[in-house]
């Protein structure tokens, strides 16, 4: 995996005393650091967005961390919260939705006040104790991209792991794993994966970890203790697909014990007419907004539903064979699709979020 | 898209007085057609099934414009055209009479038939039902099914 340097760093007045800063300054001695309270405008480029990852800006954030997951208009939703610590990625995949939704963003951000974070989680926590939480941050980063530079997981992982009604999700695309493997998750942390093909990540994930790059550091994850989760999202379509898609789940359910795994889910490409020119103007190359989507009623396009339930079910049956009690879930999609695939749909939200509580 | 693309799709886009959205719609396929198939966007244009619309003096604009925009629509979305072929071919094979009408939504999305009934009588409506009745154990109406729920391809 590509290692991230960025450009410029800049820290926002009041974001020196973090332990982001301090972890920042160590690893990038020799990148300069401006101070400021806003940064200014990025110059004028033919990739603004692709710029802005380039360019590191430390802040408080204002407002909330957490969040439930907005989910998407009509479909059968997890019941998950997340938490955003930092917004933006140093990765940069060809159908990421951030490329419409963060467009005008200056920079990628990373939120210093991490301190604020654990307050608000501990009081949500503790106010509830009988509701049992399934937090993520990897909804507008990537959970442990910029782990090593930052080091947050060592900031919040020793604090959900020892809180009983809680699973933190860290949901990456790298093998960003060293500061997990120090710590003790005591069953309270799964480590996830989105996983694709090789050839689609050689065509469509730049800067993410290999296929066995991602495999090995899930395995040194479920050595030092940590649950695992796999995310076969967004799956796409192309000539050879079952082929290679078949033998990504036999690969991966070979590498890891599925009795450590809390839960696999399942999502096409979506993309909306605004992310696929983004796409098109910024990955020319990319055979992604090529495939038969359709506009779907919560506004994302999808391989029309005869296409997508074909390849659902295809998955899901190389999946029950390597594992049949594995939980798997299927992301944004409708309750017809949900029928269509599984043979039944969740009766609401609550419903599926509690079928993964068990696993914890 | 280079200048020749450009210029191939002024001309249909100036005889067929494209509007702003269908043109954005042709705009999209003709560009993820190429990208797809590998070649420019005057050759898609070129092609014959494409020309003889764009050409054709019995047709009027709008006519034209329909048409060109169905025939990019087929060759953009290939699996689902076909497959929306057969479900249509398969409603029609059942004969139904013209106050039933059994349709499916565009693209497929939610997978359901809808069926609906225009009677002007009670005779009416019960002569209706028991046609559909009759339409519902037909292997065409499974069939329908089947491919909407993706467990055959077209």
């Amino acid at each position: 995996m590509k290692s991230f340097a960025p450009e410029e760093i800049i820290v926002e007045a009041g974001s020196e005393q973090s332990p982001i800063f301090r972890n920042l300054k160590q690893a990038f001695p020799q990148i300069p650091f401006t101070f400021t309270d806003e940064p200014q405008a990025l110059p004028v480029s033919r990739d603004p967005f692709g710029a802005s990852k380039r360019r590191l800006f430390l802040m408080r954030h204002r407002g909330e961390f957490l969040k439930k997951c907005p989910g998407s208009d009509g479909q059968v939703c997890c019941n998950y919260f997340v938490i955003n610590f930092a917004s933006n990625c140093s990765m940069d995949c060809s159908y990421c939705y951030l490329q419409e939704y963060l467009a005008d963003n200056p920079a990628l951000k990373v939120f210093s006040n991490v301190d604020n974070l654990l307050t608000e989680a501990d009081e949500m926590l503790g106010r509830h104790r009988k509701v049992f939480f399934r937090i993520g941050t990897g909804e507008i980063t990537d959970s442990l991209a910029l782990d090593p530079y930052i080091g947050f997981c060592a900031e919040v992982v020793p604090f959900f792991a020892t809180q009983p009604n809680v699973l933190l999700e860290l949901k990456t695309k790298s093998d960003c794993v060293e500061s997990l493997l120090r710590l003790d998750p005591k069953e309270r942390v799964v480590v996830a994966w989105s996983m694709n093909p090789q050839k689609v990540i050689d065509a469509d994930e730049r800067f993410t970890a290999t296929f066995e790059e991602r495999l090995a550091a899930a395995r040194r994850c479920q050595a030092a203790g940590y649950k695992l989760g796999f995310h076969f999202d967004p799956m796409v379509e192309y000539d050879g697909w079952e082929a290679d898609y078949r033998d990504m789940v036999e690969r991966l359910f070979a590498a890891v014990d599925y009795r450590r795994i809390a839960w696999i889910s399942m999502g096409v490409l979506r993309t909306t007419p605004g992310l696929k020119r983004a796409m098109r103007s910024r990955f020319p190359a990319s055979r992604l907004p090529t495939g038969e989507q359709v506009l779907c009623p919560d506004g994302k396009m999808r391989y029309f539903q005869p296409l997508r339930v074909n390849m659902y079910r295809k998955m899901l049956g190389w999946i029950r064979a390597a594992s049949p009690t594995v939980f798997v879930y299927l992301c944004m999609e409708s309750k017809e699709v949900w029928e269509q695939v599984f043979g039944f749909a969740p009766s609401c939200e609550k419903e599926l979020g509690k079928a993964m509580v068990p696993v914890a | 898209m280079n200048e020749a693309d450009r210029e191939s799709l002024l001309v249909v886009v100036e005889a067929l007085k494209v509007g702003e959205n269908h043109f954005k719609d042709l705009l999209d396929w003709l560009e993820e057609i190429s990208l797809r198939d590998g070649m420019v966007v005057a050759e898609i244009l070129q092609r014959d099934q494409i020309a003889r619309i764009t050409s054709d003096p019995r047709l009027g604009r709008n006519d034209k414009l329909k048409r060109l925009k169905d025939e990019l629509h087929r060759l953009r979305f290939p699996r689902l055209a076909r497959i929306e072929e057969e479900i249509n071919r398969r409603v029609r094979d059942m004969k139904l009479k013209p106050q039933l009408l059994l349709t499916v939504p565009a693209g497929l999305e939610g997978g359901a038939v809808t069926v609906q009934m225009k009677a002007s009588s009670y005779e009416e409506l019960k002569r209706l039902a028991a046609e559909l009745a009759r339409v519902v154990d037909e292997k065409d109406m499974q069939e329908i099914f089947a491919l909407l729920r993706g467990e055959v391809s077209a």
